[in-house]
């Protein structure tokens, strides 16, 4: 292994990082902003021109915030479980290929932090050990409102999870690949979202509730448990949570991106590989939009619907899918 | 005007256990206490007087008299009857007729509270507005709170030589506070009060099935976001449903009824403004009348065109609120509260213009109203009914009406019955929803109300959903009569003409009597009882609020169901903490 392959790596880690924490600050200004639009309203414009500064006021706010630690709650855990959920939202990214191969200072240089062969199982794998810091923080937390918020963050991930799983599926045997680059690389003709309209459904829906987003943010619910599992966090292990739900958001628009909408392809892009970043970007931006614009126009579901449409919609829908997929492609060859 | 009737057949039936009460003023029956319940009984059963309006106490030290007084309406409409008790008033033990009227439940315990009233037989006599460890029953009339400086205002250090002085160096503090015999407040455990409360809560939770599961409780309030307020619920919770659940109030309270004792008449107006704030003209319009049948002043054509007019924007500004916050108990962000509040923006834009202030009115008189609607602002109005708001209430309609996640969230959801809305004495869109097409507004008209052509809005479901759509249908009546107003005002009492009977002034003559002024105020029937003795201040002045009394149903309404649900019945019942609590 050569040095100059380490320090790659090293920077590319960095920097992906950087502009992953630096995406989740102004996906919360994009928030704001968006639903203050959608609402007749203005919106954050007071820290710097347009408001742009105000995630940068708010990280700074949320820092010398004093950080309190009930009485009664398990310390340990506490502590640990805001890192629980932020570490796998942040890597998960690594697999995420943003484009092909471009050449820097003479060094041909790939786009993608780590171009792993199961990828795709490392994506489902690490997606759902955010859940537990959810759990363990409503358990430790030694409140009933955030033992109800856990709970139900638990059931939910079960019911998800599923589905999710098997909405991962057709891709993988259209392409007939684990690795998300040549999965990627297989749209080159034509997206997924086209040949599968259903299963990207089905993929949309489960992943907001997997990042536990309107209207399925039962585990957080303000209406019935004020802040659900995080009620009694504060300063920045609340912004940790904070930050592991946008983080998230983000992942999972590159993930639907990469598996469905042909990831970094884009016209042009053969030519210029610099133009694959700027499109998965733009993909990511769409799939922040929606989302936040779910947030802006439905109500919330109540935990047995969601159960019950978990289990018996998408659960059932997902599996026939598969099977018709799998059909098909027998039979086609 | 709001009439009561007196029933000759009932007369011979409870000879010797009745007499019409022949005060100067007063109307009604006196029951002898130990038939009151038999008496309340045929009034329901034989009489149809099913609905129990108003139940409260007077305490006329004088007399040594402790009374309650009942005030009961048939469901069908029409006019109602008022009896009352008498008792010592040292040790008043009144039987309780709760299990006759349920909706009595919680106004007997505010009268137990404020006035020391014991009913015997009420299951669950405790406090509701004051603390457990509260001292005394403040609306005695020898009761005298820690500043007491004379019973009624104007004081004399104040006016009209204006000698005024500070109560803090007349009763410094530490000194100012009276404890109950034995009560040191620094070792007092609060606690022991809550674990009352918590295992009330549990022994009416029953299990049903026979898997045996812990049983929670958890205190929903009283700070929490979905509660509108200082409000708390102890919840029962099998898991994530509720088994029993128990409203637990007064963190708001201010003993509006003592302040207003003191007031003198006029004075009262604007403290009834901060009863309901979202709808403080419809507060305003309930006390005037009340005090106007005592005086037995009628205001001008134009006042009586004016107080229609902005009561039944009252009505719309606070359906707008009610429906947006409904959703946003639900679950969507902010965005239909947003969208409504900004067509009340506008509406207040009016009340500003015209009193002033965009909440805090203050505006309805004695035998009229403040002062006429300024000529731009009536302009305003006028586009406002006949153009934007009916667009808008049905583009709300549109919007939020067939949504599927709406109807899944609501339908079938806190169901109450005709009969138990009844029972309950809940009033106002609660009722309506449920199938009883009672409005104050036709089945006992006061004001102008029967000039006007409109429907009575009724759903019968009575869940969640028909509230939320009973709101819209009665946005919509109100526009029907707004319309039809702003024509007719300009035909029978153009601008110019008088707003105010008689000369503005300051202290009013009331005459001795009672009256109960009730008016079908946003959130139901709005009812104010005013005794008064021919002083410058009410001897009594007692407030039917109708968030409080439909809270009576919440726990009907609650049981079975998950506890996302009490939120969304909570908001489908609309409650303000500042009428709640009073």
């Amino acid at each position: 292994m050569d040095w100059a392959m380490l320090i790659e790596w090293v920077v590319k880690a960095l920097l992906l990082t950087v502009i992953l924490l630096t995406g989740f600050a102004y996906t919360t200004y994009l928030e704001r902003k968006v639903l203050a639009w959608i609402q007749v309203r203005i919106g954050p414009n007071r820290a710097g021109p347009w408001g742009l500064l105000q995630p940068a006021a708010d990280g700074i706010k949320l820092i010398f915030k004093e950080e309190l630690i009930p009485a009664y709650a398990d310390k340990i855990i506490f502590v640990l479980a805001p890192v629980i959920t932020m570490i796998p939202a942040l890597i998960i990214n690594a697999v995420i290929p943003w484009g092909r191969e471009v050449v820097i200072f003479g060094r041909k240089v790939a786009l993608y932090l780590a171009d792993v062969n199961v990828g795709v199982l490392y994506i489902m794998a690490v997606a759902s050990i955010s859940v537990y810091g959810v759990v363990l923080a409503g358990w430790s937390s030694n409140n009933k409102y955030s033992l109800l918020g856990g709970l139900r963050a638990s059931a939910q991930m079960i019911s998800y999870e599923l589905a999710l799983g098997l909405a991962f599926l057709p891709p993988i045997m259209l392409a007939g690949t684990l690795n998300l680059r040549e999965i990627v690389e297989a749209q080159r003709s034509m997206w997924y979202v086209v040949y599968q309209p259903i299963a990207a459904f089905i993929f949309l829906v489960t992943s907001i509730a997997e990042v536990n987003r309107a209207p399925f943010d039962l585990p957080e619910a303000e209406q019935e448990l004020t802040a659900g599992y995080h009620t009694e966090y504060s300063g920045m292990k609340f912004a940790l949570f904070f930050m592991a739900e946008y983080t998230k958001m983000i992942a999972v628009s590159a993930i639907f991106a990469s598996l469905y909408l042909g990831g970094y392809l884009g016209p042009f892009e053969s030519q210029f590989p610099w133009l694959g970043p700027v499109y998965l970007a733009l993909k990511i931006f769409l799939g922040l939009f929606l989302m936040i614009w779910l947030r802006a126009t439905f109500p919330r579901f109540r935990y047995d619907q969601l159960m019950a449409l978990g289990w018996k919609g998408l659960f059932p829908l997902a599996l026939l899918n598969v099977v018709v997929t799998a059909g098909v492609l027998a039979l086609v060859g | 005007m709001t009439t009561l009737v007196t029933v000759p057949d009932i007369e011979t039936r409870f000879a010797g256990v009745i007499t019409p009460d022949t005060r100067k003023g007063y109307q009604g029956y006196i029951v002898e206490a130990e038939h009151v319940r038999a008496f309340a009984k045929a009034l329901r059963d034989d009489y149809g007087y099913d609905y129990l309006a108003s139940l409260t106490g007077v305490d006329y030290l004088p007399e040594g008299k402790m009374e309650v007084v009942y005030h009961v309406y048939k469901s069908t409409g029409g006019p109602g009857l008022v009896f009352k008790v008498q008792v010592p008033r040292e040790n008043p033990v009144v039987p309780s007729i709760v299990d006759i009227y349920p909706g009595a439940n919680f106004q007997e315990r505010e009268a137990w509270d404020l006035l020391g009233i014991r009913f015997e037989g009420h299951p669950n006599l405790r406090r509701i507005l004051l603390w457990e460890g509260f001292w005394g029953h403040p609306l005695r009339k020898d009761w005298r709170e820690p500043y007491f400086e004379e019973e009624g205002k104007p004081f004399s250090s104040r006016w009209p030589h204006g000698k005024h002085f500070h109560h803090e160096d007349k009763n410094p503090f530490g000194k100012n506070v009276d404890y109950p015999p034995g009560f040191d407040p620094y070792t007092w455990e609060p606690d022991t009060a809550d674990e009352i409360l918590y295992q009330a809560v549990l022994q009416r939770s029953e299990i049903r099935d026979d898997l045996r599961t812990e049983r929670v409780v958890v205190n929903l309030g009283p700070q929490h976001p979905s509660t509108h307020g200082v409000f708390r619920m102890i919840v029962t919770l099998d898991g994530e449903t509720i088994i029993g659940l128990e409203p637990v109030m007064g963190y708001l309270h201010r003993n509006h009824e003592k302040i207003g004792e003191r007031n003198t008449w006029i004075m009262n107006i604007p403290y009834t403004d901060r009863l309901d704030y979202i709808t403080a003209m419809a507060n305003n319009f309930g006390y005037v009348l009340a005090v106007e049948q005592l005086m037995g002043v009628k205001p001008p054509e134009r006042a009586e065109y004016i107080r229609v007019i902005m009561a039944e924007l009252t009505r719309i500004v606070n359906h707008l609120w009610a429906i947006g916050f409904l959703l946003n108990d639900l679950g969507a962000f902010f965005t239909p509260a947003l969208y409504a509040i900004e067509e009340r923006e506008l509406i207040l834009d009016v009340f500003e213009a015209t009193t002033g202030s965009r909440m805090m009115n203050n505006y309805f008189r004695f035998g009229g109203v403040a002062r006429d609607i300024p000529e731009d602002a009536w302009d305003k109005l006028v586009q406002l009914v006949t153009d934007r708001l009916p667009r808008k209430v049905d583009e709300l309609d549109r919007y939020l009406t067939n949504s599927e996640l709406i109807q899944s969230r609501t339908i079938g959801v806190g169901v109450l019955t005709a009969e138990e809305a009844i029972a309950y004495s809940t009033s106002g869109p609660v009722l309506r929803a449920s199938g009883v097409p009672y409005d104050i507004r036709r089945a006992d008209p006061y004001s102008i109300y029967d000039r006007f052509d409109f429907d009575v809005a009724v759903r019968y479901h009575g869940d969640v959903y028909d509230r939320y759509l009973i709101r819209i249908d009665e946005m919509r009546q109100s526009l029907r009569i707004l319309q039809q107003a702003v024509k007719q005002i300009e035909q029978e009492a153009p601008r110019g003409a008088p707003i105010l009977a008689g000369k503005p002034q300051y202290q009013v003559r009331v005459p001795p009597g009672e009256s109960y002024g009730r008016v079908e105020a946003p959130k139901g029937e709005l009812g104010f009882y005013v005794v008064s003795t021919g002083k410058p201040n009410p001897w009594r002045y007692h407030v039917r609020a109708p968030s409080f009394v439909n809270l009576t149903a919440l726990e009907a309404m609650c049981r079975g169901h998950k506890i996302a649900d009490v939120v969304t019945i909570l908001g489908s019942i609309d409650i303000v903490l500042g009428e709640v609590d009073r």
